[in-house]
C-alpha cells in the first residue's frame, strides 16, 4: 500500500520559495501572469535543477548560487532540498536507508556532491520503433562523454527484445555441437554441416564471445530494416555516490513533490556495481 | 530574418572589447547576460504564440507573427509534443506548429504565461557553441462554437543555442554573444 503523501519537508522551502519569488529578478515577466506559482517553483524541473538542488547551488527561485555566495553548499538549504528532491510517495524507497543516505551526504565532516561530468550516471531510454513492419519498445542507454570540445550524450548500449531473442541460450543442450580439434586436417570441409544445420552457431564461437548488441543496431537501422519512431519515457541511474545507487525518473501529478525525483534508492555493497551494471543493463 | 533585433539585442547586453575571450569561459556576469538575452527572445516567442493563437488576429498579421516568431530559431528546430494521455511524442518543425495553433478550431482561445521560469547551466558542446535549457509553464483554454472547453498546462523546455560572434563597427571588428532558440519539448502538465 502506498504510504500517504506528506509535504512534512516540502513546507520549508515552499516558504523560502514565497519569499525569494518576490524578490525580483525575474518578477518582470509577460504581461498575462497567473498567480499561485509556488507549486511549479517547488517542482523540480529539469535534471539541471535536481543536480542543484542536490547540491545547494542555487536559491529556492531558482537563481544560481556560485562558490562566492554565503548560501553556496549551505547545509541548512541543502537539508531542505534533499528531502525535497525524493520521491515522498515512492514506495521503493525504505525510510532508514533514505536517512542513512541523508546523513552521508550531509556528514559533518565531509559532504558529498553530484558533479555533471563527474561520470558514473547515465540515462535510460524507453523508444519506440519499427522493426521488420512491426512497432516494438527498445531501451537504449545513453552516457555523458567528453569531448574534443565540451560534452556530448553517446549511446553506451541497447536492450531489444528481438535482438535477444535471436541470441537467447536455451537451457544447455547435453552435448552441445562443435567442431572436432583435427577438421583443419580436412581443410574445414564439415564446416558445410555446421552452417547447413543452421541452429545455435553461437555454440561455435570462443567462450569468451558476447553478442555486440549496439552493432546489431546500428547495422539494421542502416540496411533500414529499423526506424525511429519515439521516445516514450527517460529516466537515469547514479552511481556516481560512493556505496549508492539511485535512479532519477520524472514524477507527474498534483502538488509540490513532483518533478525529476529519486524514485529508487540502494546501497551498493563493494564489488557489487558491476553487478547492478548488469542487471541495469539487462546483460 | 530580422537583422535590426539579431544586431542590437546581442548589442546591448553582450557587447565586449576586441579582447580575446576564450569560448570555453564564460564568466559569471556575463552567463547572467546571456541568460538576460535569452529570456528575452523567450519572452519573445511567448508573446508571438500568444498573438498565433488568438482568434482575433487577422490571418495576414498571423503570418507576419509567424515570420517572426521563425526568425529566433536556429534552422532545423522542432516542437516535440506529448500529452497526458498519450506519451508518445509528435514531432513538428516549428513553422508547422505554428500554423496548426493559427489553424486551431476554436472560436476562443486564450493563453496565459506563469510567472515563473527556469534557466539551466550552459554547456559547451562539441561544434564550440553553448547550449542550454529554459523552462516555461502555459495555460491554454479554448471554447469552441458550440460552447466546449479545453484546456491544459504546458511545461515548455526551450533549447537555446548560444554562439560568440563577430561584427564589424566603424571598420573595427567587435565581438559578442548571440543567442538562438533550438528544438522545445512541450509536455502536458497537472496544473
Amino acid at each position: 500500500m502506498r504510504r500517504a503523501y506528506s509535504n512534512h519537508h516540502i513546507k520549508p522551502l515552499v516558504f523560502l520559495i514565497l519569499i525569494f519569488s518576490g524578490s525580483g529578478l525575474y518578477a518582470q515577466w509577460m504581461s498575462d501572469y497567473l498567480g499561485d506559482e509556488y507549486v511549479l517553483y517547488a517542482e523540480t524541473k529539469q535534471v539541471n535543477q535536481f543536480f542543484r538542488r542536490f547540491n545547494a547551488e542555487e536559491l529556492p527561485n531558482g537563481k544560481r548560487l556560485y562558490p562566492k555566495d554565503s548560501l553556496y553548499h549551505k547545509k541548512a538549504l541543502r537539508n531542505e532540498y534533499l528531502e525535497m528532491v525524493f520521491d515522498q510517495q515512492s514506495i521503493d524507497i525504505r525510510k532508514d536507508l533514505k536517512s542513512q543516505f541523508l546523513g552521508e551526504m550531509l556528514s559533518a565532516t565531509e559532504q558529498t556532491y553530484l558533479d555533471f561530468h563527474g561520470g558514473d550516471w547515465f540515462a535510460e531510454v524507453l523508444t519506440t520503433f519499427t522493426y521488420k513492419g512491426k512497432e516494438e519498445k527498445m531501451l537504449l542507454f545513453l552516457s555523458l562523454e567528453k569531448a574534443k570540445i565540451g560534452s556530448k550524450w553517446v549511446f553506451s548500449g541497447i536492450y531489444f527484445e528481438p535482438f535477444r531473442k535471436i541470441f537467447r541460450q536455451d537451457s544447455t543442450p547435453p552435448s552441445p555441437p562443435f567442431i572436432h580439434p583435427l577438421s583443419h586436417e580436412l581443410d574445414f570441409m564439415n564446416l558445410m554441416k555446421v552452417f547447413r544445420n543452421g541452429g545455435k552457431l553461437e555454440a561455435y564461437t570462443s567462450k569468451s564471445y558476447e553478442p555486440d548488441y549496439l552493432t546489431l543496431f546500428l547495422y539494421e537501422i542502416k540496411k533500414k530494416n529499423l526506424t525511429f519512431r519515439s521516445v516514450d519515457r527517460v529516466s537515469f541511474h547514479f552511481l556516481q555516490l560512493d556505496g549508492w545507487y539511485f535512479e532519477l525518473s520524472e514524477v507527474t501529478r498534483e502538488g509540490p513533490n513532483r518533478g525529476w525525483l529519486i524514485t529508487q534508492l540502494s546501497q551498493v555493497p563493494p564489488g557489487q556495481k558491476d553487478r547492478l551494471l548488469n542487471f541495469i543493463y539487462r546483460r | 530574418m530580422n537583422k535590426i533585433a539579431l544586431v542590437i539585442l546581442p548589442l546591448t547586453f553582450l557587447l565586449f572589447s576586441n579582447q580575446t575571450i576564450a569560448q570555453d569561459e564564460i564568466s559569471t556576469q556575463r552567463k547572467e547576460a546571456i541568460d538576460s538575452l535569452a529570456l528575452e527572445k523567450v519572452r519573445d516567442l511567448s508573446r508571438y504564440i500568444s498573438i498565433i493563437g488568438n482568434k482575433s488576429t487577422p490571418f495576414s498579421e498571423g503570418n507576419r507573427v509567424i515570420d517572426r516568431a521563425v526568425e529566433l530559431f536556429a534552422e532545423g528546430s522542432e516542437i516535440g509534443v506529448s500529452s497526458l494521455y498519450k506519451k508518445a511524442i509528435q514531432y513538428f518543425a516549428v513553422r508547422r506548429y505554428f500554423e496548426r495553433l493559427m489553424a486551431l478550431n476554436y472560436d476562443q482561445v486564450k493563453i496565459q504565461w506563469y510567472d515563473i521560469q527556469y534557466i539551466s547551466d550552459l554547456e559547451l558542446q562539441p561544434d564550440g557553441r553553448y547550449v542550454g535549457v529554459i523552462t516555461i509553464f502555459q495555460r491554454f483554454e479554448g471554447v469552441t462554437k458550440d460552447g466546449l472547453k479545453y484546456k491544459d498546462t504546458t511545461k515548455k523546455d526551450i533549447t537555446i543555442y548560444v554562439e560568440k560572434k563577430t561584427i564589424q563597427i566603424m571598420g573595427k571588428d567587435v565581438e559578442f554573444w548571440d543567442v538562438l532558440l533550438g528544438d522545445i519539448r512541450v509536455k502536458e502538465t497537472l496544473p
